[in-house]
């Protein structure tokens, strides 16, 4: 169980570097820049607010479509762009696995730390959003953090699994992106959980991003906290990161020799 | 700290998966035929390398040198056998993984040592000698994709050679850099190979640069440990048996 954290101490400034590029190596050139940051989130705000509140018109509970959706889509965006670059991050880091020794998670995790980045750039957005339409939070607002870490479990589970996997097989990066897309629809982001026929609810809930949306949202405006779906998210989450370390470090002594 | 290498019957084999996707492999999991044959790259090898030591590997390409490198450096495993690397160990294998293109070479020199192995400290204690090293002072904010590659080799080899690291692994990176560069890199490898506390495996088909560093090689072919002897005498074996 220690060992999950070595790495951060034993290879904490590789880590650090490796976050770094991540992020510095991103948007060098690019003419705006780390504006990109703040870009993507914003367009992709847009486009779903068009379509979502002016031709499909969600009931969202008196919040404001722009404000529901965001407190969803950027830790859902974080959750995409996690595991889509991780997926990839083993193959492109082809070069080190065959070189240098060193606790292989640490290229995913400095993945998931770049993504973690931009997701705080993108909250201060969100901050101005809630300004421009007066929205005021709920005093359990703070909660949202707690809650968001228990979705880093479980990115950084289904991270480590898909990058270990795709180095054995390529077909898993393409998988990925369908299985990413799927699975936003299939989790209450730019619709309420309310949409869904009652009879798929229990089904729904399985998806552990639906008890973490749903929780987000509660705690942001002062919602009551369904607590059970909750600790089922919890519990899957750290179910699937058990399972993606433990797959991760079994194969990781055939990284060399596979990549 | 003690630095040795000790092989004893290292066997390595290799899966030689023809095609990485589920296409081949499902067909072949249902018919219960293997999917992937092995391929033994190193038959039982055994060798000892001691602190101080300097020792070439020699051999034709697919020889297993690269293997055995890649045994040392610890990023792949032996199938069958042992091998017990004491003390860390610096590659300067095909220099310059995990370098990025889009950063500058002030950037990459972080970046570069913090993959080799050094802390932050480490790094800005020997900063100014590698930059001095690498004589590329006025080019260190410019980004590496600017730089040829003898100059991003000469940025490689002078973040590498100052790494504490006691065991090095030094892979062909000779071959590049121009004439007065490679002189200098040896005259620094020798430097380190003097101070007696390092281990030192060098491969090259340079017969010149190897006899003039290396007091001691090993000839390997097919995967197997042919001589180990003096490098004038290893030699004379390898270039009898290629012609």
């Amino acid at each position: 169980m220690f060992s999950l954290l070595t790495p951060f101490r034993s290879h904490k400034y590789l880590l650090l570097q490796l976050t770094q590029k991540e992020i510095k190596a991103r948007y060098k050139q690019s003419f705006v820049g780390y504006a990109w940051i703040l870009v993507n989130p914003l367009a992709q705000l847009a486009i779903y607010t068009f379509v979502f509140s002016l031709v499909f018109r969600f009931p969202t509970n008196n919040i404001p479509y722009a404000i529901f959706l965001f407190s969803a889509l950027l830790p859902w965006t974080f959750f995409q762009t996690t595991i889509l670059s991780a997926t990839n991050s083993l193959v492109s880091h082809a070069d080190l696995l065959k070189k240098v020794a060193f606790p292989r998670e640490v290229i995913p995790y400095s993945v998931a730390l770049g993504k973690l980045v931009d997701f705080i750039f993108a909250t201060v957005v969100f901050f101005v959003f809630l300004l421009f339409y007066k929205v005021t939070l709920h005093a359990s607002a703070l909660l949202f953090i707690p809650i968001f870490l228990i979705q880093i479990v479980l990115t950084t589970g289904v991270s480590l699994f898909l990058a270990a996997a795709n180095l054995l097989y390529r077909d898993i990066q393409y998988l990925t992106g369908l299985i990413m897309l799927a699975w936003f629809y299939a989790s209450p982001i730019v619709y309420p959980l309310s949409l869904v026929p009652v009879k798929y609810v229990w089904a729904y809930k399985l998806n552990p991003m639906v008890g973490l949306t749903e929780a987000y949202r509660s705690v942001l405006f002062g919602y009551p906290l369904e607590t059970s779906i909750l600790l089922w998210s919890t519990i899957v989450s750290v179910l699937i990161f058990c399972f993606g370390f433990w797959f991760f470090k079994k194969v990781e002594r055939v990284f060399a020799d596979v990549v | 700290m003690q630095a040795s290498i000790i092989f004893k019957n290292v066997k390595k084999e290799f899966l030689l998966q023809e095609d990485r996707t589920f296409k081949e492999f499902l067909p072949s999991l249902l018919s219960g035929k293997g999917w992937a044959t092995t391929k033994e790259v190193l038959h039982e090898i055994s060798f000892t390398i001691s602190q101080g030591e300097t020792v070439a590997l020699v051999g034709k390409n697919g020889a297993g040198k690269s293997t055995i490198l890649k045994l040392i450096a610890g990023v792949t495993y032996p199938s069958s056998g042992l091998v017990a690397v004491q003390g860390q160990v610096a590659p300067l294998i095909e220099l310059g993984a995990g370098f990025h293109h889009e950063l500058s070479g002030y950037e990459n020199i972080f970046l570069n040592a913090a993959i080799l192995g050094m802390h932050k400290k480490e790094i800005e204690l020997c900063l100014s000698d590698i930059i001095a090293f690498s004589e590329l002072e006025e080019y260190l904010h410019v980004p590496l994709k600017k730089y040829s590659t003898g100059m991003q080799m000469r940025l490689a080899f002078s973040i590498a050679i100052h790494t504490p690291a006691p065991i090095l692994l030094v892979d062909e990176v000779l071959a590049v850099g121009d004439a007065d560069f490679q002189k200098k890199c040896l005259r620094r490898l020798t430097e380190i190979k003097n101070t007696g506390d390092k281990v030192i495996v060098f491969v090259s088909h340079d017969e010149k640069s190897v006899v003039n560093f290396c007091e001691r090689a090993i000839l390997l072919e097919n995967g197997e440990v042919v001589k180990d002897s003096i490098p004038s005498k290893i030699f004379e074996l390898y270039l009898s048996n290629s012609q």
